[in-house]
């Protein structure tokens, strides 16, 4: 037997909205003093089709696949005298501050062309859906339960590219609770107004004043019916009108930070509109820099086509004529075979990763820069491959988080079920930690890893 | 975390009913006003802390703060602190007499009365506003025998409220490209049906609707650029494109068209001469601010974004009735059948019937409703999902089966088959609920019989001469021939299986017959059985509570937090004799409720498949079963004989009660039983109600019962009847709480 909590929990959370904040602010103030508190960023870069296992490799580094893994060594060894994966080179500058995490599994997931909202949530979308692909949203996605714990004005920022240009907003793989999607913005120029809008010029300005007004409307409308009502009928309409003012809030709280934004923003383009899916993606890395440089977030996430609607997407600007689907299946292009295509395709976005890095290097923060308190992480909802089966998936992690995560390092964890093996669970309840978090597991327990440490964090990457 | 639900175990686990309903009844207090904090807190102070300190604050201070309830700080000034919700819920708990628990010396009638008052009036000095009737999650609590005694009078109280719209209708009203707009709402949870109690509304779900809405408007308006000039889609009602013009400002005349084509659209109704004039005034704003493009989309979206447009608007707005209650009115009960049944908004039929006074009687209301039931064009998917969550047999699907028992176990087609099942039983629409619990009757990979029969036959014909020759030659033995019915990998095998049949049936012939002792209804479906089931085995833990609680009408309390519910692993004993633990005094309590119930389930394994026999494992032959370096081959098992014999008890209709062999007999009694089809009827009644039965629902379920029995058994008469009932036609105002 339950009791209604409802009435309990109302009673506890009214208010919180502003309570909420404090906590934030005065960090930000003892931080802008001087003092302890330096913030933290996470950024996930999450790409359709899958990452190769064979291809975060090092140079002269014999690799054995899965099935003969068995009883395989833990790999722990630094980069510092190796050269990079080909694809990984763009970022060489920053090989200090690069991990190569492998061998961590998500089997809950189930796999396929895409894990959709099971990538970053490490849970399961149930049986009876096929061979995965499942939409299902069964829980919180980990960049959802980061935002919670590093809200900003923005408490999450999802931007992407989607191969249809006429979307504004889809829902694909970030989400803040079960059946609650985040969005990904993948209009650059929706993007632009949504977050710069109150010093943008053009449409942009357009969209956020009509959405200022919108805001205003609704506030005055519920509370001209809300006079009428009592009771229960009058406390949940209540509930919608405190959405609204908390929604009006943030935008004077957009107001307040205008000239920051005047100032870092960014400045728009062509790409916002181009019909060429890179340059689209290309301004969204440029949007998402500048959206933490201005302090509007601490959790973004960039998606590139991610999803089961979108990955296989073609990358037409890079000259390609065939989509990711057939590069997956083996398909060449252009000369190059598929496996050439697959390490192009991602040398890309690491070239798109390393100016977003210099971005927030030239800010200054604390001691250091912004990029010392910010942690990148560049994964596939394909996991390790085009039909993923999540035995492995492996990730790159740039940054070190002010010095808590040991970097420059390659780490390859025992194969699924073997001893020392571990789960995506078990990354990214590190990164809950690294955020504050006190949680000792995210997402769906592996339940056939019986005997496999699920819980608890990676502390081979804890420095 | 909040685990206030803690609160009320020990009370719960002392009585199967509580009396939290029966409090309902007493006359409502006259609340104290409190003109001042000072005054208020005096009374406090006198005559509520002394109560709360000698009773309450044992379990709920200091260090021991049961349910986090910590007394001690929980601020008396409702106003100015942020403890008015728990109060409220205190007010509650006590009124109803379920706290303190029933271990510990009760309340005098004088002492609940000073603190219910107290409570009461301050709420009402806080001039906030906490719900009035926090609803119980668990329905069955209100007290069976007098919702359906005749005789039995208590107070209508079907409350007035805003309901926020179901994920359902939202989607079908609105959402019509998956991926580009989302979802926004999600159910409240914690109640039978997923349809229940106040969902929430936060913040950002309106961002989600705001987005949509945006997108929506946008959707409406869609043109193209000619030059300069904006070529409108076809669909684009002709009023909006004068509202694009930039170097024209259009006329009162047409702007008033516009928003009067959007509220007809999304609101199903003219909009009023104040709504226009606001409406009007921004659009003029909007398109100042951010152009005529821009401007009006977020004019249009603003529609719906109205309180109307996100809620079911079911508000006691007319005049009171000699009982008390007033009638919705026609519009709003349109409304209410419809989206019943249909998630969508009224159609012409409904909205002309409330036109021309067609709702004003429960005659009319109840033939419209019947109509509506029976018009064949008309889908009516919330009566389909009223079966699968009151069964719950689609979560079949969740329950992850031990892959390696049965590989191809095909947990989808099992739920098709009794959606079809049911679907069945509907057509026909006699004896409904003797027929859900009763019938022999079944599909058997109703979606893919065919097509996999026939694949079947096509590839065995056009490889017969090769596996004739093979044979002839020697190179096949019949074993080793592929598609003899009894190698694994056969398409479909696992589904036919599970109804423990051979093959499936051929085209035309479902659905078949199966042994009438084998299985009897919905609770006999391969489905059901797998929903209700472990990894690998049984559950009659679940099957006992589901019986419990939906058939028999039941209260089973939550698993107290002090016990660690986990059957001893001994996989060498037959669950029954593992489930010997649940019969120790603490524990037999509430496991009396269940067990005798679920174990006659033990007739089928976790697939639904019907057995004799139960496996084991056979410790020797295991210990036996290693390789030449003693090096295990696996588990071995062995096949142990069937209990499945049961019984009923505490179900409060002696006619039903008593031993029973196996499910089989179980469910023909139960669909026997009065009480068990009042209990069925009582389910219908939530779902459609959207809320749990009060006692004051008593006439409209009496109204129900009578119609269903008139009808022979009518599930289209009885959701007609409750529709029409003054439960679901009336409400009774709200108040602030204190009234």
């Amino acid at each position: 037997m339950t009791l209604p909590r409802r009435d309990v929990l109302k009673g506890m959370t009214l208010g919180a909205g502003s309570m909420l904040l404090s906590p934030i602010l005065s960090k930000m103030q003892a931080f802008a003093a001087g003092q302890a508190v330096a913030p933290k960023r996470f950024v996930f870069v999450v790409e359709s089709n899958g990452v190769l296992p064979e291809q975060m490799r090092l140079a002269g580094m014999k690799r054995v696949t899965r099935e003969d893994k068995q009883g395989y060594p833990f790999v722990d060894e630094s980069l510092a005298d190796k050269q990079l994966p080909v694809s990984l080179e763009p970022v060489d500058r920053w090989k200090d501050r690069v991990t190569i995490v492998q061998g961590l599994s998500g089997r809950v997931c189930g796999g396929g062309h895409s894990n959709n909202f099971m990538a970053l949530g490490a849970f399961g979308g149930g049986r009876g859906n096929g061979n995965g692909q499942s939409r299902k949203i069964n829980g919180e996605t980990v960049d959802g339960a980061l935002s919670r714990e590093l809200p900003g004005i923005f408490p999450h920022i999802g931007i992407g590219m989607s191969k249809r240009i006429e979307d504004n907003v889809i829902y694909n793989i970030s989400a803040i609770g079960p059946d609650r999607p985040l969005p990904t913005m993948v209009s650059p120029s929706f993007a632009y107004s949504n977050l710069f809008g109150s010093v943008a010029e053009g449409n942009s300005r357009d969209l956020y004043a009509a959405n200022a007004n919108l805001l205003d409307f609704m506030r005055d409308d519920i509370r001209r019916v809300e006079s009428r009502l009592a009771g229960q009928e009058r406390e949940q309409l209540g509930a919608y009108l405190e959405t609204y003012e908390t929604l009006r809030n943030r935008q004077s709280r957009l107001n307040e930070v205008q000239h920051t934004l005047r100032e870092r923003g960014p400045v728009a383009s062509d790409k916002y509109t181009s019909a060429v899916e890179i340059d689209r993606l290309d301004a969204m890395f440029d949007i998402g820099a500048c959206a933490l440089i201005c302090g509007l977030t601490n959790v973004l996430t960039i998606s590139s086509a991610a999803g089961i609607r979108d990955f296989d997407v073609t990358f037409s600007g890079l000259g390609l004529k065939k989509d990711k689907h057939m590069i997956g299946h083996g398909s060449s292009d252009q000369g190059r075979t598929y496996f050439e295509l697959y390490d192009m395709i991602r040398r890309w976005h690491f070239e798109r990763i390393a100016e977003f890095m210099a971005k927030l290097e030239r800010v200054p923060e604390g001691d250091g820069t912004m990029l010392d308190n910010t942690l990148i992480v560049y994964l596939s909802d394909g996991a390790e491959g085009h039909h993923s089966r999540c035995w492995e998936w492996p990730m790159v992690l740039l940054g070190n988080l002010g010095g808590r995560l040991r970097t420059g390092r390659y780490i390859d964890y025992p194969s699924y079920g073997a001893r020392g093996h571990r789960t995506i669970s078990n990354m990214y309840t590190t990164w809950l930690q690294l955020a504050g978090s006190d949680r000792e597991f995210f997402g769906q327990v592996d339940t056939n890893l019986a005997g496999i440490e699920t819980h608890g964090p990676l502390e081979e990457l804890l420095a | 975390m909040i685990r206030i639900a803690s609160l009320c175990l020990v009370a719960a686990c002392g009585g199967l009913i509580s009396l939290s309903a029966l409090a309902q009844e007493e006359a409502r207090p006259n609340v104290p006003k409190y003109a001042s904090v000072e005054e208020s807190r005096k009374v406090f102070d006198d005559a509520v802390q002394p109560v709360l300190m000698k009773h309450c604050s044992g379990c709920h201070s200091g260090s021991t703060q049961e349910g986090d309830l910590d007394l001690a700080s929980l601020d008396p000034d409702m106003k100015a602190g942020t403890g008015g919700g728990r109060w409220a819920m205190l007010k509650k708990l006590v009124a109803a007499r379920e706290m303190p628990p029933a271990d510990r010396p009760k309340l005098s009638d004088a002492e609940i009365k000073a603190v219910t008052d107290w409570i009461a009036g301050e709420l009402k000095r806080s001039g906030r506003h906490f719900s009035a009737r926090a609803e119980f999650a668990n329905g069955n609590k209100v007290p069976h025998d007098k919702l359906f005694d005749p005789n039995f009078k208590a107070k209508f109280d079907s409350p007035s409220g805003l309901r926020r719209l179901s994920p359902e209708i939202y989607a079908a009203n609105f959402i019509t490209a998956a991926g580009v707009l989302a979802q926004p709402f999600t159910a409240a949870g914690g109640f039978a049906f997923k349809d229940m109690g106040a969902a929430k509304l936060d913040e950002p779900t309106t961002v989600l609707l705001i987005r949509n809405a945006m997108q929506l408007a946008s959707g409406q308006t869609g043109f193209s650029l000619d030059g300069d000039k904006k070529k409108f889609a076809n669909m684009v009602p002709s009023q909006f494109p004068p509202l694009f013009d930039e170097s024209k400002e259009p006329s009162d005349a047409e702007i008033a068209a516009a928003i009067s084509v959007q509220f007809n659209r999304v609101l199903g109704r003219a909009a009023t001469a104040e709504e226009t004039l606001r409406f009007a005034e921004l659009w003029r704003k909007n398109r100042a601010d951010a152009g005529a493009v821009v401007g009006t989309r977020a004019t249009l979206a603003a529609v719906y974004l109205l309180p109307e447009a996100i809620y079911r608007w079911e508000l006691a707005e007319g005049q009171l009735d000699a009982d008390g209650k007033v009638r919705l009115t026609p519009r709003q009960i349109a409304y209410a059948i419809s989206y019943g049944l249909t998630d969508r908004r009224p159609g012409p039929g409904l909205s002309g019937a409330a036109a021309k006074g067609g709702l004003d009687t429960r005659e009319g209301v109840e033939a419209a409703a019947l109509e509506l039931l029976r018009d064949p064009k008309v889908s009516k998917p919330r009566i389909a999902r009223f079966f699968r969550e009151y069964f719950g047999y689609g979560h079949a699907k969740e329950v992850f089966q031990d892959e390696k028992s049965n590989p191809e176990h095909d947990a989808t087609e099992l739920i098709k088959d009794t959606d079809k099942l049911i679907e069945y039983i509907l057509e026909k629409d006699e004896n409904v609920f003797v027929e859900l619990m009763t019938t022999n009757k079944s599909f058997v990979g109703n979606s893919v019989a065919a097509t996999l029969k026939k694949q079947r036959a096509d590839t065995v014909a056009k490889y017969r001469d090769k596996y004739d020759k093979g044979l002839q030659e020697g190179k096949y033995t019949e074993e080793s021939m592929p598609f003899k019915v009894d190698r694994r990998w056969i398409p479909g095998r696992s589904v036919y299986e599970a109804y423990n049949l051979g093959d499936f049936p051929d085209p035309g012939e479902q659905p078949v017959d199966l042994p009438k002792e084998q299985r009897a209804g919905i609770l006999t479906q391969p489905a059901w059985l797998a929903a209700n089931a472990k990894t690998d085995e049984n559950h009659a833990i679940f099957r006992g509570k589901w019986v419990r609680e939906k058939l028999l009408g039941g209260v089973v309390p939550d698993v107290p937090i002090t016990v660690d519910a986990q059957l001893p692993n001994a996989p060498h004993h037959g669950l029954r004799e593992r489930m010997k633990v649940t019969e120790q005094e603490y524990c037999w309590k509430c496991h009396t409720l269940m067990n005798p119930l679920g174990l006659t389930f033990e007739s089928y394994d976790c697939f639904g498949r019907f057995r004799t026999a139960e496996p084991v494992l056979d410790v020797e032959a295991t210990e036996k079963n290693v390789d030449k370096k003693g090096k295990s081959l696996g588990n071995v098992t062995k096949a142990i004989p069937l209990d499945t014999s049961g019984g009923i008890n505490d179900f409060g209709d002696p006619s039903a009660e008593g031993a029973v062999g196996n499910a089989v007999e179980l469910l023909h009694k139960i669909a026997k039983s009065e009480r068990a089809e009042q209990v069925f009827i009582r389910h219908v009644f939530r779902y459609f109600m959207g809320r749990n039965e009060n006692l004051g629902d008593g006439p409209s379920l009496q109204y129900a019962q009578k119609r269903y029995r008139e009808s022979g058994g009518s599930m289209k008469a009885l959701v007609a009847a409750i529709m029409a009932s003054d439960s679901f036609v009336c409400r009774v105002p709200s108040a602030d709480e204190g009234r």
